[in-house]
């Protein structure tokens, strides 16, 4: 999983771990957060996030003032996002918010807001200010990062407390905004981590460097690493190959497997394998690990493992300028007539519904940027033969929270801590932390809905098709992120 | 006032005629003048010969009663009606004017014109209420918005399903009862007829059925695009025993439409020499069927997958309302055109015995693209609480999957009145 030290490390800045994130809490300012505050950021309207903002800064490696940009432009979206998240949490049961779990993440929020506050009214335009923003967000990323395992054992301890139906309206609206917060976060720090100024300041400057190389040499491997990683922008891979994601998370499903049930089913690619589209890794990843351990369970349960599973790859051609336009007529039309979070085979134009922008009409029709050209996408379609989802759990396939694990199972779960023992799935993912928090999800029934939630956030989806007695037909839709 | 357009899909022709139509003797006594209506097609019927039958005749008939002769009795039953009504009703409008404008003689005037509409109409209606109905929904689309045209489209397609289902059930039940080889309690495990009840085949085999849909897509497809054309193979997989209770036609309509989409998609988008074959995958389950027909036919446009199971078209609406206008035509040529009962795929051969609107519109050409093909299929699928679901592979291909209630206890699924009052 390409996380921001895997992002670093690509650009020839190794960043050593303990000292970034002691450092940071050392260095960070805080300023006390009022409920006033949060009133007030809470009441402005979220800018709904499109693909283009994520780019518009340039190719990396950015200039000073495209890196100051980048700051100013996150530093007005984030405020606001974070506000709202605290006054939705607060608007849970008492009892519910009252849990130590759900409490730990409340406090996380209000913490966050807190480094922020110090920004308010001020704009970023000297390279200092910019390398403490960056520590700021550094440190976002970091505290937020097992937010959801966090809050799913939460939810589940608290569950004689809120109806699973109030869990999955809450959880589907934060955890989509949740994706938009962070991708904001870590886009500007990929793109911090890319860019030329700041090596010969990193590497004079910081105390640790004694692993870093001399400036000369460690720009010539910047130089290097800038063709290779030249698709990249931030965290997303303009060259992103499908299929090279798929052979990574089957090979690490294929291992849990191993280790769980003694048998390693097969996976049989098809289509047109060499397409590539621009996306977000850690994104397609975490989507595509999870359907395959779906698939995997049930093949294996099925007995059916000497069966390969199909995954057919089919690129979606790019549509022409008047078929574009077309689209964009219809995607604000949709948006007026409030299809959120719908799934559909067709370009949304790369919006953000997740925003949950407090003025949707506006947002509808003044702030929809979509592309110029919209942009090909990709069909994966993932069949097996695992026995297909019986009737009664069809209905609750997307709520979060609903697993076909049983009782034991999920109490081994709440009362292990993270990452810890449980299953043979936790200990040999105990390394995962991606940005589901990769090894205490295992078997606590987010897979599906956060997969979809990830899909659909620039516009793709995810359908399920059971074909009860035979097996399954998984369709996920990716929209790319754009043209660059 | 002269009252002249009584039946909706009357043309009218004003002529001169309409100044002699006044009248120039005292009004009759209830103050009503008959109508007048354009006898063009009266003429029609008049000029048709009624075919007498004789008493022998219809003993021997009935005694030796098989498929092909029931189809007979029916057509000729709904040809000879109108004819001889229309012979009577010439014989009215030529009596002198004073007495039609009596008011008994006005009334069995007006009732055997009505019920020459009737029997006259049993052929259009027959054939031509779908594609009407669907031509006013792309026409009103103006003034009407989409969803709401797709609702009324559902519960009057559901409703006229439902009509007939009960009527032609009915109708086979009292044929098979009073047939001479039916015996009250005792069974006999001869006759073919013991697996129907009525219009449902106990044990529609879904292997049978997509090989016979597949054949008859296969033939309009050739005659479409020529002899040589090359054909998607379609390859059948699953659970290829499975039987179930369900009336045929049904079934065939639904995936004729769906195999005929694969079929055209392939052969248009790949066009080539070897084209990818279609995947018929039959999956059966302890309280269903699920029938899957997997293409790579380059799967559904974006611009007009929003409009795929609506009524009310998108881009492609003047084009799909050109060829719905063709239909009407093409169901009258149908009549001729239509497979001798002795012919394995004929529509007769399956049990349905009263022939269908179903039967014309699936016949119809490839190229002539109606647009409804998907939305009716999920009505029929839908109408006993089974489901059509369509997944597009946009670039690649299409997945389609009916699904279907095996153990027929299922109701059908009409509007009832809470959901027509709903908003």
């Amino acid at each position: 999983m390409l996380s921001l030290r895997a992002v670093a490390r690509h650009n020839g800045f190794p960043l050593p771990r303990p000292p970034l994130s002691r450092q940071s809490t050392r260095h960070i300012q805080t300023a006390t957060v009022t409920d006033s505050d949060i009133a007030r950021l809470a009441s402005q309207p979220l800018h709904p996030l499109t693909l283009a903002d994520l780019c518009k800064h340039g190719h990396p490696p950015l200039s000073k003032q495209a890196l100051f940009n980048s700051a100013n432009f996150t530093l007005s979206l984030l405020p606001a996002r974070l506000a709202h998240r605290i006054q939705s949490l607060r608007s849970l049961p008492y009892i519910v918010v009252a849990n130590p779990n759900v409490h730990k993440i409340h406090g996380n929020y209000v913490h966050s807001l807190s480094t922020l506050l110090p920004y308010a009214e001020r704009r970023i335009e000297t390279l200092q200010d910019e390398i403490a923003f960056t520590a700021v967000m550094a440190d976002l990323v970091h505290t937020h990062s097992n937010t959801i395992s966090i809050l799913a054992r939460g939810f589940l301890e608290a569950r004689k407390y809120i109806t699973a139906r109030e869990v999955t309206r809450f959880l589907d609206e934060h955890l989509r905004a949740r994706i938009g917060t962070r991708l904001i976060a870590e886009q500007h720090l990929a793109l911090h981590f890319s860019s030329r100024p700041h090596h010969d300041l990193h590497s004079s400057s910081s105390p640790s460097s004694s692993s870093a190389s001399s400036p000369s040499s460690s720009s010539s491997q910047q130089h290097n690493r800038d063709a290779e990683e030249s698709s990249y922008i931030g965290v997303i891979d303009t060259a992103l190959k499908p299929a090279n994601i798929i052979r990574n998370c089957e090979a690490m499903v294929g291992e849990i497997c191993e280790l769980k049930y003694g048998v390693r089913p097969t996976i049989k690619m098809v289509g047109e394998t060499e397409t590539t589209i621009a996306h977000i890794p850690m994104h397609l990843e975490y989507i595509l690990t999870e359907l395959l351990k779906n698939s995997f369970r049930a093949t294996i349960e099925a007995g059916m493992e000497r069966e390969a599973i199909e995954i057919t790859i089919a690129p979606a051609p790019a549509s022409g300028e008047a078929q574009t336009k077309t689209l964009k007529n219809k995607t604000e039309q949709m948006a007026r007539d409030d299809h959120v979070g719908v799934i559909s085979n067709y370009d949304q134009g790369s919006v953000d519904y997740a925003s949950g922008s407090n003025k949707p009409d506006q947002a509808a029709s003044g702030n929809i940027r979509a592309l110029a050209e919209s942009t090909p996408g990709v069909t994966i379609r993932i069949r097996d033969r695992g026995g297909g989802i019986s009737p009664e759990n069809l209905k609750n396939l997307w709520e979060y929270g609903f697993t076909t694990f049983n009782e034991e199972e999920i109490n081994e779960k709440t009362s292990s801590s993270a990452g810890g023992g449980g299953g043979g799935m936790d200990a040999v993912m105990a390394g995962g932390g991606g940005p589901g928090g990769g090894s205490s999800l295992a078997g606590l029934g987010y897979g599906l809905p956060l997969g979809r939630a990830y899909a659909e956030y620039f516009g793709g989806g995810i359908a399920v098709q059971s074909l009860w007695g035979w097996g399954t037909d998984v369709y996920l839709s990716l929209r790319g992120v754009g043209r660059v | 006032m002269l009252n002249i357009a009584r039946r909706p899909s009357a043309h009218l022709r004003w002529t001169t005629t309409l100044l002699i139509c006044r009248p120039y003797s005292a009004p009759p006594s209830n103050g009503n003048i008959p109508p007048w209506r354009p006898s063009n097609v009266l003429d029609e019927w008049v000029q048709r010969e009624a075919h007498p039958i004789s008493l022998r005749q219809l003993t021997f008939f009935g005694r030796t009663l098989n498929e092909s002769r029931l189809l007979s009795s029916a057509n000729y039953v709904r040809l000879e009606l109108p004819t001889r009504i229309a012979h009577r009703l010439r014989n009215m409008q030529t009596l002198p004017y004073s007495a039609l404008t009596n008011e008994h003689i006005s009334h069995v005037y007006e009732a055997y014109y009505r019920a020459f509409e009737t029997f006259r109409k049993v052929p259009e209606e027959h054939l031509t209420v779908i594609p009407r109905l669907a031509m006013g929904i792309l026409e009103i689309q103006d003034s009407v918005s989409g969803d709401e045209c797709d609702r009324f489209m559902n519960t009057l397609l559901r409703s006229r399903i439902s009509r007939r289902v009960i009527a032609e059930q009915h109708l086979a039940l009292n044929e098979t009862f009073h047939s001479p080889w039916h015996f009250d309690g005792k069974k006999s495990a001869v006759a073919p007829e013991d697996e129907f009840v009525g219009e449902i085949f106990l044990k529609c085999n879904a292997k049978e059925i997509v090989e016979k849909c597949a054949r008859r897509a296969n033939e309009l497809t050739r005659k479409a695009y020529g002899p040589t054309v090359s054909l998607p193979k379609i390859v059948l997989q699953g659970h290829l025993d499975t039987t179930f209770p369900y009336i045929p036609s049904h079934l065939e309509y639904i995936l004729g439409e769906l195999l005929r989409n694969s079929i055209q998609s392939v052969v248009e988008q790949r066009g080539s020499a070897e084209p990818p074959p279609i995947e018929v995958l039959i999956c059966e389950a302890a309280q269903h069927v699920i029938i899957r027909v997997s293409d790579q036919g380059g799967g559904i446009d974006r611009e007009i997958l929003p409009y795929l199971w609506s009524f009310a078209k998108g881009p492609r609406r003047m084009k799909r309302l050109k060829n719905l206008g063709q239909v009407p035509r093409l169901a009258a040529t149908m009549q001729d055109l239509q497979l001798p009962p002795s012919h394995p795929d004929s529509t007769a051969g399956s049990g349905e015995k009263f022939g269908s609107s179903l039967a014309s519109l699936s016949g119809r050409p490839p190229d002539l693209r109606l647009g409804i093909g998907l939305p009716m299929s999920r009505i029929y699928a839908e109408y006993w609480a089974g489901s059509l679901e369509l997944h597009s592979l946009e670039g690649y291909g299409c997945d389609a999957f009916l699904q279907i209630s095996r153990l027929g206890n299922k109701n059908e699924v009409l509007s009832t009145r809470a959901t027509m009052d709903a908003v």
